[in-house]
């Protein structure tokens, strides 16, 4: 093709810049830093990061307010009684930010312009979504380690430095890293199957909090455990820490009957958190692989 | 620069409900210069684009850039390309360097020769101030990061759908002499609305329709069609050349331009063109009898009404 035209040209010519071969690995990179990038400028995360703070920080306030002497007596003089107590409800927050940071994260690219940006780049899908993955996960954790520093703080104001079982609070917060990567993959493939970003977090949300506590409840009425669970799973992160750990409570109700109460052995917990991993995040990476931009 | 090529062949594209959105479109282009990619809203500009890019899968056909598919192997297809396709719309949160870096990043570019890029495009451009957030930016500024993220790394290949959309004339102008001069030495197909612009920068143009193509060829030759078919009369004195007998019954139209001037279209051989000045001199003085100004948009507009020709 020859180019012929009297209009008054710019210089477009650049200096000739040096365009180097990128692999996958340094391309995730890219995406993770881009991603991290945008998740700790909005809204969502200031917002749950300040909650967190917040929460947790009253939760001590009113620990303090209470008193050294019967905080020790309420957990048994065990720290880390204290701490399964103090980090009980973990999960939740865990929930959360997997909705929020992981609920809309791939389907933007569908409903917003983002996509026409970012999908047009020579970055594979997979990568990109590795990419917004690991960034979605380091934020939640960021939001779930708010909690374990304040009952870390508490642990050691209530029962000295010496006493807090720093390994296990470790392991704790490993399978609360665990229990972030599974319900960021429910949330990714819920988020590579709608279209709208606001349907994905609620249905994220709704499915990992309302529809697995309620689905929980009633099977461990009817005397099951419920082991596919992804929420009873994620009990592993107190239960490390829990000293007289119980995995099955029988509860007398009534005459002749019994509520069974169950609790997810660190065992048990580790294995659901895995299998919903390697379950929902290949399915995530095909739907979103698969998924087209139609509007 | 000569492996710079762009190619869909047999190309079709359908939903699961609807009629085809694009039908069995063939089509390479290689080397440089630009291509005008015309048609009305719904035309499938837009579709082949995504089609090219791998944003939509090809219901048939297959579609290549730089000899790769992009339904295959995005990373090698696209190494090469910039594409602008609807709205490109980066992270608000982030700013403009932010969201120019991980274009420059992911094409391969250094710290350093993302910086010079990004100053490359800053000044091509005139982009707003690289700290402010994509959020703050009013449309055409984000509309021209968009542009300057297409240009990051100069890809040989550009693929520009509606690009002056939301500009301002004098923006328009810029981005007008901008691609005047990128032509030169990338392969650039854009896809618009404004014939006149495609008129000024492309070489080429295909005119799509209810997604098939029209016709295929060089700008001038496109309008030359259409041009010596037509005939602009004008007299020193009013005329009323519409109910002339003798000229309607060798005219396929007539049109007032105003008391004084008359365009007549007719079947553009060189004999009805001499009957015709002869009856025009019967009619009144005749002080001008040229060849019409057409736009390419009265040209498409006449393809349309004609149908389907031979790419």
């Amino acid at each position: 093709m020859s180019a012929t035209s009297d209009t008054p040209t710019v210089d477009a010519a650049p200096q000739k810049v040096r365009r180097r071969p990128v692999s996958d690995f340094t391309q995730w990179r890219i995406v993770t830093l881009h991603q991290l990038g945008h998740y700790v400028r909005t809204n969502r995360f200031y917002g749950l990061f300040g909650f967190a703070v917040l929460v947790s920080g009253l939760t001590l306030a009113f620990q303090v307010n209470a008193g050294v002497g019967r905080i020790q007596y309420e957990q048994l003089y065990r720290s880390s009684e204290y701490l399964s107590n103090f980090l009980v409800y973990t999960g939740l927050w865990v929930v959360l930010a997997a909705a929020l940071f992981g609920g809309d994260a791939l389907s933007v690219d569908f409903s917003t312009g983002t996509g026409y940006y970012m999908l047009v780049l020579p970055i594979r899908r997979p990568v990109l979504l590795a990419g917004r993955y690991t960034a979605a996960t380091l934020v939640t954790l960021a939001v779930v380690g708010i909690t374990y520093v304040f009952g870390a703080a508490g642990a050691v104001y209530f029962f000295g430095a010496p006493a807090v079982p720093w390994t296990l609070l470790g392991e704790s917060f490993g399978i609360a890293a665990v229990f972030c990567l599974a319900a960021l993959s429910v949330a990714f493939c819920v988020s590579a199957y709608v279209r709208s970003p606001a349907a994905g977090v609620l249905f994220t949300l709704v499915a990992l909090y309302v529809g697995f506590t309620t689905l929980q409840a009633v099977v461990e009425f009817a005397g099951y455990e419920p082991w596919f669970s992804l929420t009873y799973g994620g009990g592993a992160m107190a239960a490390v820490l829990d000293t007289d750990f119980i995995h099955v409570q029988a509860i007398p109700v009534g005459e002749d009957q019994v509520y069974y109460v169950w609790a997810a052995t660190v065992q048990e917990g580790l294995a659901i958190m895995a299998a919903y991993i390697a379950v929902f995040l290949p399915l995530s990476a095909y739907l979103y692989q698969r998924k087209e931009s139609t509007g | 620069m000569s492996s710079a090529s762009f190619e869909v062949q047999d190309l079709s594209k359908r939903y699961r409900t609807g009629p085809p959105v694009l039908s069995n479109l063939s089509f390479r282009y290689e080397g440089s210069g630009a291509v005008g990619y015309l048609g009305p809203n719904g035309a499938g500009k837009t579709t082949t684009l995504k089609l090219l890019v791998g944003l939509l899968r090809p219901s048939h056909g297959r579609a290549f850039l730089n000899g790769f598919e992009a339904a295959v192997d995005r990373h090698r297809a696209l190494w090469d390309v910039g594409a602008l396709i609807e709205t490109p719309e980066p992270y608000p949160t982030l700013n403009v360097y932010e969201a120019l870096e991980v274009v420059g990043r992911s094409r391969g570019l250094s710290s350093e020769d993302v910086d010079r890029e990004v100053d490359r495009c800053h000044e091509l451009l005139d982009l707003p101030p690289l700290g402010r957030r994509v959020g703050w930016l009013s449309k055409g500024q984000r509309q021209r990061v968009a542009i300057a993220s297409t240009l990051m790394g100069d890809p040989t290949v550009l693929l520009l759908d509606e690009p002056t959309s939301g500009l301002d004339p004098a923006e328009r102008v810029l981005v007008r002499r901008l691609l005047t001069g990128l032509k030169r030495d990338h392969l650039i197909l854009v896809s618009s609305h404004q014939m006149a612009e495609v008129a000024e920068v492309c070489d080429e143009v295909i005119f799509l329709h209810r997604g098939r193509m029209l016709l295929r060829d060089r700008v001038e030759r496109v309008v030359d069609r259409i041009r010596l078919r037509t005939v602009d009369v004008e007299f020193a004195t009013p005329v009323n050349l519409g109910s002339n007998a003798s000229l309607r019954a060798i005219a396929k139209g007539v049109v007032a331009l105003s008391d004084r001037r008359w365009r007549v279209e007719f079947d553009g051989t060189d004999e009805t063109r001499a009957r015709l000045l002869t009856v025009c001199q019967q009619a009144g003085p005749v002080v001008q009898f040229t060849n019409s100004t057409l736009a390419l948009e009265e040209a498409y507009l006449e393809l349309v009404s004609e149908g389907p020709h031979a790419a």
